[in-house]
């Protein structure tokens, strides 16, 4: 027989109509294998339809369903119930929006804002390297891409960012740092000075302390600390 | 999903302690273990430029003689040896960590479950060898000596990371604290250390004179005063930087900082010249 949790979420809300701010509590019961958007669209159909969330892939792979759960940041779309129970050793949720950009509406956050900063590490090629002669392609040895290829399942949902010590405001933020690094790591990269005068700029790395919440966070474990640590190690 | 839990390494160890714990168990389970210990480090920071001002401050008002012997009988009431042996843990816990942090971010040293049992082990021997010296209260050592060694290994360290900072196109800056880190690591265990190797020395003004005015002593002396405020200046910068986000608010503790560091450094200069 399958296992039945009663569950106490209360919820941050904001309405900007009204700029109120306000906690609201709803009670459900779940099954053990109904992730936390499931939950939300469960309150709007039977409880409250104005409560605001966000999601898009909810396959964990687009980042957009980020949400803060007793403290900790995770992706709603792949927090099962009975793990987030078992995690937290209790069914009594707190769940407000990741603080890394502004509010638009409960749970809602204006991502634009917050891509801002991985746009400002430029996470892409900017001046790749011509290709060898008589190559229609670059290769790279299986040995070499093993040393970042673990930095490239990062989705960019801001969980690392959001659990940081020091905070968004004036940290570019690990997700952002690592994508800089992991384009420096990629030998089809001919452009470093660029990024490096962003990595060891106030915003950048010195503004790592090593607390390691990255990694702890990360829901595609990926050891973001390691990375970082990489460039404070002189490493580029 | 993997099940987001502290399954093993120090997590499995260590979690249940801090689960029963109320402010540390919300973080440890939500930012990780880690990110305790850095909280840790930012505190016993504080407290340690909090405890390094008082210690100048004090020094530099007890100047005379007589005003030192009268002066000294405070730190030997009870509750201040028990605050000076917190002093230790303070001490010990930072340095120690900053040693770790060293090892991570500039010699690629990953195995930080490991580094972190060496940290709180040797953290805890270090305020047990300090309490059993409080206790016999009869160990001496010269003070050239001691100084001559620990200035070596401190000197060694500093220069081993400086070597190892030369990589990078670190800020001077930041690269000074690591060095004053390093520096410190070995010297300013050492310095409470010597407090209690000879507690008979520290309660006769004269002969804490005679000491300073040994050159080398004097030159290691002055060392430390101005790692430590270095240190402890761009460790406030550091811990500022992250939550001022105005770039006039940054500027003016910036600012703030600096003169409360120059100042200190007068001061420390000032007092150890004059003996």
């Amino acid at each position: 027989m399958t296992k039945t949790y009663s569950l106490t979420l209360t919820i941050k809300r904001y309405d900007p109509d009204r700029s109120a701010r306000w906690f609201q509590t709803y009670r459900l019961d779940s099954g053990p294998i109904l992730r936390f958007v499931d939950l939300f669209r469960r309150i709007n159909v039977e409880q409250d339809a104005t409560l605001a969330w966000a999601s898009s892939c909810e396959h964990a792979q687009c980042g957009s369903c980020s949400v803060n759960v007793n403290g900790r940041p995770m992706l709603a779309c792949e927090l099962l119930v009975e793990n987030a129970v078992t995690l937290f050793g209790t069914t009594v949720f707190k769940i407000a929006p990741v603080s890394v950009a502004p509010v638009i509406r409960d749970l809602v956050v204006d991502w634009e804002k917050a891509y801002e900063r991985v746009h400002r590490a430029k996470p892409y090629l900017i001046k790749p390297k011509e290709l060898p002669p008589g190559m229609t392609e670059h290769r790279i040895s299986p040995q070499e891409l093993a040393r970042y290829e673990e930095a490239t399942r990062c989705i960019n949902c801001f969980c690392c960012a959001e659990a940081c010590i020091s905070g968004n405001r004036t940290f570019i933020g690990p997700n952002a740092a690592m994508a800089g690094i992991v384009r420096m790591m990629d030998s089809r990269e001919k452009e470093k000075e660029e990024r490096l005068d962003l990595l060891y700029s106030e915003e950048g790395i010195y503004r790592c302390h090593t607390s390691k919440a990255c990694s702890h966070v990360c829901p595609k474990q990926i050891d973001v600390a390691h990375f970082i640590a990489l460039a404070k190690e002189g490493a580029f | 999903m993997k099940v987001p839990e502290e399954s093993q390494g120090i997590g499995a160890a260590l979690l249940p302690i801090l689960e029963k714990l109320p402010v540390l168990s919300r973080y440890a389970k939500t930012r990780g273990w880690y990110y305790v210990i850095s909280w840790l480090h930012r505190v016993t920071g504080i407290g340690l430029v909090i405890a390094l001002m008082v210690h100048m401050v004090t020094l530099w008002s007890w100047q005379t003689p007589n005003v030192y012997y009268t002066g000294m009988n405070i730190p030997a009431r009870p509750f201040f040896v028990f605050l000076a042996w917190i002093l230790s843990l303070f001490v010990s816990f930072h340095a120690l960590n900053g040693g770790r942090l060293i090892l991570y971010e500039l010699f690629g040293m990953r195995g930080d479950e490991t580094m972190i049992r060496w940290t709180f082990g040797l953290s805890a021997a270090y305020a047990a060898m300090v309490g059993l010296l409080v206790i016999l209260k009869n160990q001496r050592m010269s003070a050239f000596f001691f100084w001559l060694m620990m200035f070596f290994a401190g000197a060694v360290t500093a220069y081993v990371v400086d070597s190892r900072t030369a990589r990078g196109r670190h800020s001077l800056f930041w690269k000074l604290q690591r060095i004053s880190g390093s520096f410190l690591f070995i010297t300013m265990p050492a310095y409470l250390l010597f407090a209690y190797l000879n507690p008979g020395l520290a309660d006769g003004a004269q002969t804490v004179v005679v000491r300073l005015q040994n050159a080398f002593v004097r030159v290691v002396t002055l060392a430390l005063a101005v790692s430590a405020l270095y240190h402890a200046g761009y460790g406030l910068f550091s811990i500022m930087a992250d939550y001022a986000s105005s770039r006039t608010l940054r500027a003016g503790v910036t600012a703030l900082i600096a003169v409360v560091i120059a100042v200190l450094t007068v001061l420390a200069f000032r007092l150890i010249l004059s003996v």
